[in-house]
């Protein structure tokens, strides 16, 4: 099966600062990456560029998705071309209604793909069955978008996007960060709930904490912006572990995860 | 501009005939302030932002009352239901349609004048001592009350609701731009209580002047939302002046939505008389082209107890100017009253520009206040976060600055209401450049 998404050497600099350095990755439909790594490794940066955030520009490489040219689209072709990005920090848009919000954004995403515009209640009944499905309650709907919330209730409603967008790709970008454990628990369950064999995943986290409740296909350890090693889903308990030390003291030959190798470089 | 003065002095009527006597005195007095001090200029501080040279004022002349308004002009569609409806052309009473509830009165002008009305002498003489006051700035106050004929007057008997009165403005296209007066007067008696729902709108695209002066008395306990919705043209020229005054317990609510107009100038003005009374002064303005709004608030608290917020939302765009201030004065003796104000504004174009002042001055005990006003631009990370959502950079800009706006809407009782003005501005919201 070929790729969803082809990533080659991806150097991407921000505010003049050269963040990612050659990042290459390759996520065939179906998988869920997890990509972790020390704080400031550029985990936040690959999330934006592929969402297409003003102000990351890439410098070289280039990312293919579903056989097109991801860099060249606005953040909105993106979007309609089945691209997520969870944000780290889910923006509040005060006064603007989050079903209002969320149903404009979908019937943009069904005009792109030529579809018919779902009416208010079409669209209602479409986001009561994502509700039951992520046993989320309709508490959030009624009020302006992100405006208020509780990290967790930002978080869930990302998720909740998400499933009624239902992205091909979707980013998850350190989701579970500020969360309680059982606000953890309601949002891997509904990423759990999404995983289908037509959607990839990429999961950014700074601790393996989440991948207990999200078990990866593969794992990437992301450092001063290149892949440096992958491995299964066992990499992550591995680094949680040993943490990142490894990393200065002599390469991934030092960390001791039996399915751990030197990241691929086409 | 003292060609226009000038001009619109020898077009002045004849006081000669003028009954009662303290009409003819209201207009004489008008007219000799008017040709003492003319039409302000910007040398006036509140009309420091505001210069009237701009739009084809220069050209126009006053409309006398020999001026008949064309019955078959096409008058607006109105924004919202109302179960008495009530056109005014050319500032003139023109028709009013549905039915008329018990303890309702609604009069041309010129008519209450004949038949005389619980109040209105009293009223109409209170402008006259106000406008003196200063005189210079307050030259078209002194134009309407030297002309003082055409308008309206709402009576609301003791302890009536009168439900929702619409009043639907437009001027009509003549040969040359006209300069229309109008005064309106509200009296609501003890506990009596009305919703005016105004709508300025001409259909023909004509420059015109409207100069309207409303003056409105709330006695005890009495209620007035008063919701006033304006897109007109983009020549015309709209002067506004609204004095409230409130007697204890009583309650006025303002809602003001700018849309259109060319030059648009609004003095609201309350004074809280008596005790406990309560006062919202909601607002949203949208610019774009060279549209020039002007809003000036005030609120005069000389009783105690008493409650005034100010809540007002602009946005400009293109070569659009917004002149907003806002001020509030807590006399001695007025403890215990809250005051409230908030304006922010949000630029989306290098050559429109925002003026905004807020003022606060409290002479009495035990008074909360709070003030903030801001000029900003729209949250771009907001704009990114929606556009990943998949809509478009376009789209994710109007909905957050109507949503902005939205919240002055939003204070609506009336949700149908509210739905329509929120598209109205949604229709005309300025687009960044």
């Amino acid at each position: 099966m070929s790729s969803m998404l082809k990533i080659t050497n991806l150097h991407a600099t921000v505010a003049g600062k050269e963040i990612l350095k050659g990042l290459n990755l390759e996520l065939k439909a179906g998988e869920i990456h997890a990509i972790m790594g020390p704080n400031g490794a550029g985990k936040s940066t690959l999330g934006n560029v592929l969402a297409g955030r003003e102000g990351y520009e890439v410098t070289q490489g280039e990312v293919i998705f579903n056989g097109k040219n991801l860099l060249e689209m606005e953040p909105e072709e993106r979007a309609c071309e089945g691209v997520f990005l969870a944000f780290q920090y889910p923006v509040e848009i005060p006064g603007v209604n989050n079903t209002y919000f969320l149903r404009a954004a979908l019937n943009a995403q069904r005009k792109h793909r030529g579809e018919e515009p779902l009416d208010s209640v079409g669209f209602l009944r479409l986001v009561r069955q994502k509700l039951e499905v992520l046993h989320i309650g309709d508490e959030l709907l009624h009020r302006a978008v992100n405006e208020g919330f509780s990290g967790g209730e930002k978080k869930r409603n990302e998720i909740f996007q998400m499933a009624v967008l239902e992205p091909t790709l979707a980013i998850l970008d350190e989701t579970d960060s500020g969360l309680d454990i059982d606000a953890l628990k309601t949002v891997a369950e509904g990423v759990n709930r999404l995983r289908s064999r037509d959607r990839g995943m990429i999961v950014v986290t700074h601790y393996q904490r989440l991948l207990d409740y999200i078990v990866p296909d593969k794992v990437h350890v992301l450092a001063d912006g290149k892949l440096v090693a992958t491995g299964g889903a066992d990499l992550a308990l591995k680094l949680e572990e040993q943490g990142y030390a490894w990393l200065e003291d002599g390469g991934i030959a030092t960390l001791n995860a039996e399915s751990a190798v030197p990241a691929a470089n086409p | 501009m003292s060609e226009l003065n000038s001009q619109l002095a020898a077009d002045l009527p004849e006081n000669t005939g003028v009954r009662p006597q303290w009409l003819k005195v209201i207009r004489e007095t008008g007219a000799e302030q008017f040709r003492a001090h003319g039409l302000p200029t910007r040398k006036d501080e509140a009309w420091k932002y505001t210069g009237l040279g701009a739009l084809g004022l220069a050209e126009v002349r006053l409309a006398t009352g020999l001026n008949t308004p064309a019955a078959n002009s096409t008058q607006p569609s109105p924004l919202a239901e109302a179960g008495l409806q009530l056109n005014l052309l050319d500032g003139q009473f023109l028709e009013l349609t549905g039915d008329l509830p018990p303890g309702l009165t609604v009069l041309p002008l010129a008519d209450a004048l004949g038949i005389g009305v619980d109040g209105l002498q009293v009223l109409l003489e209170s402008l006259s001592v106000k406008q003196t006051k200063g005189a210079s700035g307050q030259g078209f106050s002194a134009l309407n009350s030297a002309t003082l004929d055409s308008g309206v007057v709402i009576h609301v008997a003791a302890g009536i609701d009168a439900g929702r009165l619409s009043l639907i403005w437009s001027t009509s296209m003549g040969e040359k731009p006209l300069l229309f007066n109008s005064r309106i007067c509200v009296i609501l008696e003890q506990g009596a209580k009305l919703e005016l729902l105004e709508q300025f709108e001409s259909v023909d695209n004509n420059a015109n002047t409207t100069n309207m002066v409303m003056q409105v008395d709330l006695a005890n306990e009495s209620n007035l939302q008063h919701i006033r919705f304006q897109q007109e043209t983009d020549n015309t020229v709209l002067i506004t002046r609204t004095e409230v005054s409130q007697q204890a317990a009583s309650e006025y609510n303002y809602f003001g939505f700018d849309l259109g107009g060319g030059l648009v100038r609004h003095d609201l003005h309350i004074s809280i008389l008596g005790a406990g009374a309560k006062s919202g002064i909601n607002g949203a303005y949208l610019l774009d082209g060279h549209r020039h709004v002007d809003n000036h608030a005030r609120v005069d608290h000389f009783a105690g107890g008493g409650f005034s917020d100010q809540y007002f939302r602009g946005v400009a765009s293109g070569s659009g100017r917004a002149v907003f201030n806002t001020a509030v004065c807590v006399h001695p003796g007025a403890d215990e009253t809250e005051a409230r104000q908030s304006n922010a504004n949000i630029l989306l174009s290098a050559r429109a520009e925002i003026d905004t002042k807020p003022e606060l001055e409290i002479y009495a005990d035990e008074v909360i206040a709070s003030h903030g006003a801001t000029v900003g631009q729209l949250d771009e990370l907001a704009v990114f976060y929606m556009r990943t959502r998949g809509l478009n950079e376009e789209d994710a800009r109007q909905l957050l600055t109507t949503a902005f706006c939205k919240s002055v809407s939003d204070k609506l009782a009336d949700p149908v209401l509210s739905e329509v003005i929120s598209q109205r501005m949604m229709d005309v919201m300025p687009q960044a450049e």
